[in-house]
């Protein structure tokens, strides 16, 4: 009972003061928990480290056995580390890195394939910001499409922004997230923003226009897989009905390979059965010089 | 733009001079990222038809997101997020394509919100004066620049190396067109004393004395080319040039021969005897100096081949 009421008042994320003034003030009180599975490899863990370091209102615990990475466990972690919402980054088979998404205790949560990872340190990337400053979203139109990308558009603003006047912010801002629908997959980028101005806090006129813009990282891109109506479990709400598991996938490709040995075989002998039944004709000069 | 042009240049590099040992070490360095990702973007196939048993709850979803979504009157300062309309279908595949869509949409983004944040006279870039800690650290900043530097340098040594190939191409035709140029000159050099000589005929040699007295000259010269003899003795100084070291001290070339003379006596030895000198003693045994580096090296190369 305890921990219905008290989510509710944070998960709110409204707080009401409203004795005096009578006039809600919304205060941003997210806090994420980051936390990944045992037997994660090294490339995931970068990307697990990479998107802490982007949001210093997340908290980080150790790895979760994967066998109890069943919704229960990762609830409980969740509220002990009194957040409001979870990432959890599950690898499996060392290769294939599925990310979670959820809002704790009443959910939605959300499954993701991960795809195309590359970290911060990858020398590729070039631009450095500011630690802990508020980054600006941008959001591809099609997230306001169909109810399932809404939804997950709020779960994203709501887990990637920073809080406002969070201790670790900083005010200033220097990067840029992009969120981007393509082909079904949400596409996650990280850019510096390179503004020239001479004055110290004041751009230069047409400023705007000689705004560039440098990667930082990570990269990934999300392929979503479900969506539950609660934290880490409860009802469907939306299935990807384009979704084929990685597992699937390379056995098809093993299917594809697989019978070579066989199909060998096969050959084989067909072909001495189609030269048994077709015996060739005696040749008139084979005894020629035999005598 | 800075990613934006990296990447072109170095699909450029790839795909033009894969005849260089270098051009591919960097173009396999430069794709990997996009190999990577391309690799893993094959594998998965999408299902061609849609599952028909998926399940898109649409009620629930804006149930949810009613439940869980912020106040509407939330102030945009919370979110800083902002909505950008892509004009056109992005094509997945198309690395370039899809890299510039994100990043035009990652820029116009920032231009509104920046032009939001200027209306509203908050604060939002950086003073000059303002350190703190990145999220990336100097050393790896460090390296980012490294290896860009290593990459610029690659990038000019093929700009050389592709320069002097072309130039070898075309030597040939240089110095074919070289050598009609000079054979050309002298045609007409020839040409032009004929000319002259023609001209003299013509006038009956009016100015005779003046033509002797300048081909008689220019027969001196002649003479004065030939002689032998070390240079700068006049013909009749039976000294061999050196009687004019004492008597003509101006002379700054007698100076110079004069003290590279000294050091050559002093280091060769002239007069004196020259048993002693020229035998190690205990102190010279253990003395490296006159043996330089450069030798060394030399030898060494000599050693690899």
């Amino acid at each position: 009972m305890g921990w219905k009421t008290k989510p509710q008042e944070e998960d709110g994320e409204e707080r009401e003061n409203g004795d005096a003034v009578h006039v809600p003030v919304f205060r941003n009180k997210e806090k994420v928990l980051i936390t990944c599975s045992r037997r994660i490899n090294f490339r995931y863990r970068h990307l697990m480290l990479n998107v802490a370091s982007l949001l210093p209102h997340s908290k980080r615990d150790s790895k979760v056995e994967s066998k109890e990475s069943k919704g229960a466990t990762l609830n409980e972690l969740v509220e002990l580390k009194n957040c409001s919402s979870c990432m959890f980054f599950e690898c499996r088979k060392h290769k294939d890195l599925y990310l979670w998404m959820a809002k704790s205790p009443d959910g939605p949560s959300v499954k993701f394939l991960v795809n195309a990872v590359h970290t911060m340190e990858e020398l590729k990337l070039t631009g450095n910001h500011l630690k802990g400053s508020r980054p600006l979203l941008t959001f591809s139109a099609n997230f306001d499409k169909e109810p399932h990308w809404m939804l997950l558009k709020e779960l994203m603003l709501q887990i990637f922004q920073i809080p406002k006047d969070h201790r670790k912010s900083k005010p200033f801002h220097d990067h840029v997230f992009a969120f981007s629908i393509v082909d079904d997959h949400i596409w996650f980028r990280n850019y510096q923003i390179t503004v020239p101005h001479n004055e110290p806090t004041k751009m230069d006129r047409g400023g705007l226009d000689k705004m560039t813009l440098t990667e930082v990282g990570p990269r990934f891109c999300l392929n979503p897989i479900k969506i539950f109506g609660g934290s880490f479990g409860g009802p469907t709400l939306y299935e990807n009905p384009f979704y084929i598991s990685p597992n699937q996938i390379r056995s098809l490709q093993k299917k594809k390979k697989a019978g070579k040995y066989v199909k060998k075989v096969k050959a084989k002998t067909r072909r001495k059965m189609h030269e048994l039944s077709n015996p060739m004709e005696r040749d008139e000069l084979a005894d020629m010089w035999k005598e | 733009m800075v990613v934006l042009k990296k990447y072109p240049s170095s699909i450029k590099g790839g795909e033009m001079e894969d005849d260089e040992e270098f051009d591919t070490v960097v173009s396999d360095s430069e794709s990997d990222l996009e190999s990577e990702s391309d690799g893993e973007e094959k594998d998965e196939i999408k299902l061609t038809e849609p599952s028909k048993t998926a399940i898109n709850n649409k009620e629930g979803l804006l149930e949810k997101l009613s439940e869980i979504s912020w106040p509407k009157d939330a102030d945009w300062i919370h979110s800083l997020s902002v909505v950008i309309d892509q004009d056109q279908e992005v094509d997945v595949n198309d690395d370039l394509a899809r890299e510039a869509a994100f990043y035009t949409q990652a820029l116009q983004g920032t231009r509104e919100a920046f032009a939001k944040l200027e209306s509203k006279g908050l604060p939002y870039l950086r003073p000059f004066d303002y350190y703190a800690e990145m999220v990336k650290t100097d050393a790896h900043m460090g390296k980012v620049k490294g290896k860009l530097l290593l990459e610029k340098k690659l990038r000019e040594e093929q700009e050389e190396r592709r320069k002097a190939r072309e130039a070898k191409k075309f030597s040939k035709q240089v110095q074919a067109e070289k050598q009609k140029d000079r054979a050309k000159e002298k045609k007409e050099s020839i040409e032009s004393v004929k000319k002259w000589r023609k001209q003299r005929e013509k006038s009956g040699y009016a100015n005779d004395k003046d033509e002797m007295k300048l081909s008689f000259e220019e027969g001196g010269g002649g003479a004065k080319g030939k002689r032998k003899g070390p240079p700068g003795v006049s013909p009749g100084d039976r000294s061999g040039g050196k009687a004019g070291k004492f008597n003509k001290g101006g002379q700054k070339g007698m100076d110079k021969k004069r003290k590279s003379r000294d050091f050559k006596d002093s280091k060769f030895g002239f007069g004196g005897r020259k048993g002693g000198k020229k035998q190690n003693t205990a102190e010279t045994t253990n003395d490296f100096k006159g043996f330089n580096k450069e030798s060394r090296s030399g030898n060494k190369k000599r050693r690899q081949f």
